[in-house]
């Protein structure tokens, strides 16, 4: 005979023994470095020193009128909000125009995701070579065009759209791929029912696929949001955040507070305000296209 | 007629150049690892080298440890892999199955690792490894990413998919939740364990920032950090033999990548969505 009190008792210690593993990973790894970071943020910490003074708000304050902490989040900001549109128009007229019976669809697709399977340091690195000013394929096809050449990475105004038109060549087909799986969903009779009533190719991208795939842009929107963290690399090995730190990103200046002077509180001031960032550009997406979604069938 | 004509050739002629735009930099890798020096610098050399230089390997070969590198990368992939198969298992079982107070607390406690990467959180990370004298080793490199939110998530979603007349035929014949898990619930979701192997093994195969970090030793690197040094100190004066290292680095990814394509598109496709 068993009471039902005991019984979701029991239950409710099988079910934490099955979390336990996750819960104490996400602690150690996740929960306790976010809260430790605060806590750094209002002291003075060097690396590698046990000594751990109370600042209070001097960090911030710091961090605020810091022009180099400024420049670095502009260009994360810049990059970010222009690659991850840029990068999702694409993945969708490619998801678009491959969503078709065309012969060669799957290498095509292959063609388009395989900068995915990439590692980050390998494509930097190929790309310090194609942009290379003197020898590199990128000004020889610059040249082919009549256009002038241009110093790319080593040019303070070209070094960061740079990285961004990479960034737009490693990611387009991932994106491309979650968005090609939305459009097989799309009911096939819907264009046909506009076909007839005389609607463009272009219409129909606009007022048909786009609302009804809105949940898939709008997961793709996060997804690409959470992956532009990812220009530390591409940064660390194709600039170093130079040339006079028009590609410092915020990764990169918490790298160097952390590791070149050993500021961890300042550093942990800079992951904090990056934090920040993430959570309010997160946040604004939810208010803003996470209300406009249009889910089918609810 | 004429607008069939369009829609046969039309597409492929907007398509075409655009994807040789982007298997290009695959091609120019390719292709320099098989060129001179001397070809490299000569704009005037062409595309293709004039003979098939294969001496580039070798050298490439003999000028870090590829071979220690690939095992130390295989070991950490597959190590965070094995741990992560367990903890996201336990976890999404206990979340789609079990009645427990707080669940959609400690659900989203979980989703917030997807927001807060290694990228964001790296240097307590750093800190914390520090302090557990795992600096330089292979474990450093699996600790992270242990838990996965992602995979808690994903694996969820398929767990509520399984009928759950399924799971009370096997209380009847006296399975606990266990062994329920394990004779019913991971045998019926394979498809969605292989998608979330798949993005798994790619995203810490090609990891480069956290490894970066944490080691400093030849003995332990893995293969990006190995390619990211040669970089660094051949800056620029050998891309022959640097292509041909990024040859051997990219090459394990991308040859399962074309004999198992279907999967991996799969797996790329559907994450998330399910």
């Amino acid at each position: 005979m068993r009471f039902p009190f005991q019984n979701t008792t029991k239950e409710s210690l099988v079910a934490l023994a099955m979390l336990l593993p996750s819960l104490i990973f996400l602690t150690a790894f996740t929960y306790w470095p976010i809260l430790r970071s605060l806590y750094f943020s209002f002291h003075d910490v060097m690396l590698g020193s046990d000594k751990i003074y109370f600042l209070g708000w001097e960090n911030y304050e710091r961090v605020l009128t810091d022009g180099l902490f400024w420049k670095s989040f502009r260009n994360t900001a810049f990059y970010t909000l222009i690659t991850i549109p840029v990068a999702i128009v694409c993945a969708l007229l490619l998801a678009v125009a491959l969503d078709t019976k065309i012969k060669g669809v799957s290498l095509y697709r292959s063609a388009f995701f395989y900068p995915v399977m990439i590692p980050s340091v390998a494509a930097g690195m190929v790309w310090v070579f194609l942009y290379a000013p003197g020898y590199g394929p990128i000004n020889g096809m610059m040249d082919a065009l009549g256009l002038p050449k241009l110093e790319w990475l080593y040019s303070s105004d070209w070094a960061l759209p740079a990285i961004m038109v990479m960034s737009i060549w490693k990611y387009s087909g991932y994106f491309m791929l979650i968005l090609l799986a939305a459009l097989q969903l799309v009911p096939r009779d819907l264009y046909e029912a506009a076909k007839l009533d005389g609607v463009s190719t272009w219409h129909q991208l606009i007022h048909i696929t786009v609302p009804l795939i809105s949940p898939t842009i709008y997961f793709v929107v996060i997804i690409g949001i959470l992956h532009s963290y990812q220009i530390f690399d591409y940064v660390f090995v194709m600039t170093q955040g130079g040339p006079a730190d028009a590609t410092n990103v915020l990764t990169l200046y918490i790298y160097q507070n952390a590791f070149q002077y050993q500021d961890i509180g300042f550093a942990s001031t800079v992951a904090n305000m990056l934090l920040l960032f993430i959570c309010i550009l997160i946040g604004l997406i939810a208010a803003t296209l996470g209300r406009r979604v249009h889910y089918l069938g609810r | 007629m004429k607008q069939s004509m369009f829609k046969k050739y039309g597409l492929h002629a907007i398509l075409f150049p655009v994807a040789i735009l982007w298997i290009g930099p695959l091609i120019w890798i390719l292709v320099t690892s098989v060129k001179t020096r001397v070809e490299v610098f000569d704009s005037n050399s062409g595309l293709l080298p004039q003979n098939f230089i294969w001496d580039n390997y070798p050298a490439a070969m003999s000028v870090a440890p590829f071979g220690t590198y690939m095992m130390n990368s295989f070991m950490v992939t597959g190590g965070i892999l094995i741990c992560q198969i367990v903890t996201i298992s336990l976890a999404a079982y206990a979340f789609a199955r079990i009645k427990f107070p707080f669940k959609n607390v400690i659900f989203s406690l979980f989703l917030l690792q997807i927001m807060f990467p290694i990228y964001a959180i790296f240097l307590t990370n750093f800190i914390t490894v520090r302090e557990l004298g795992l600096m330089n080793s292979l474990p450093a490199m699996i600790v992270p990413f242990v838990a996965s939110g992602y995979g808690t998530f994903m694996l969820r979603q398929a767990f509520m998919q399984v009928p759950s007349e399924l799971s009370d035929a096997a209380k009847l014949d006296g399975c606990g939740h266990f062994s329920t898990l394990w004779h019913v619930y991971l045998p019926l979701v394979r498809p969605t364990l292989i998608a979330f192997a798949i993005i798994s093994v790619v995203t810490h195969w090609n990891d480069y920032m956290w490894p970066l970090l944490v080691t400093n030793s030849e003995s332990v690197r893995t293969l990006p950090i190995g390619l990211g040094l040669l970089a660094k100190s051949d800056s620029g004066a050998d891309w022959t033999r640097l292509m041909a290292a990024t040859v051997i680095v990219i090459s394990p990814l991308l040859l399962l990548f074309v004999i198992f394509q279907r999967r991996f598109v799969d797996s790329f496709m559907h994450a998330g969505l399910k």
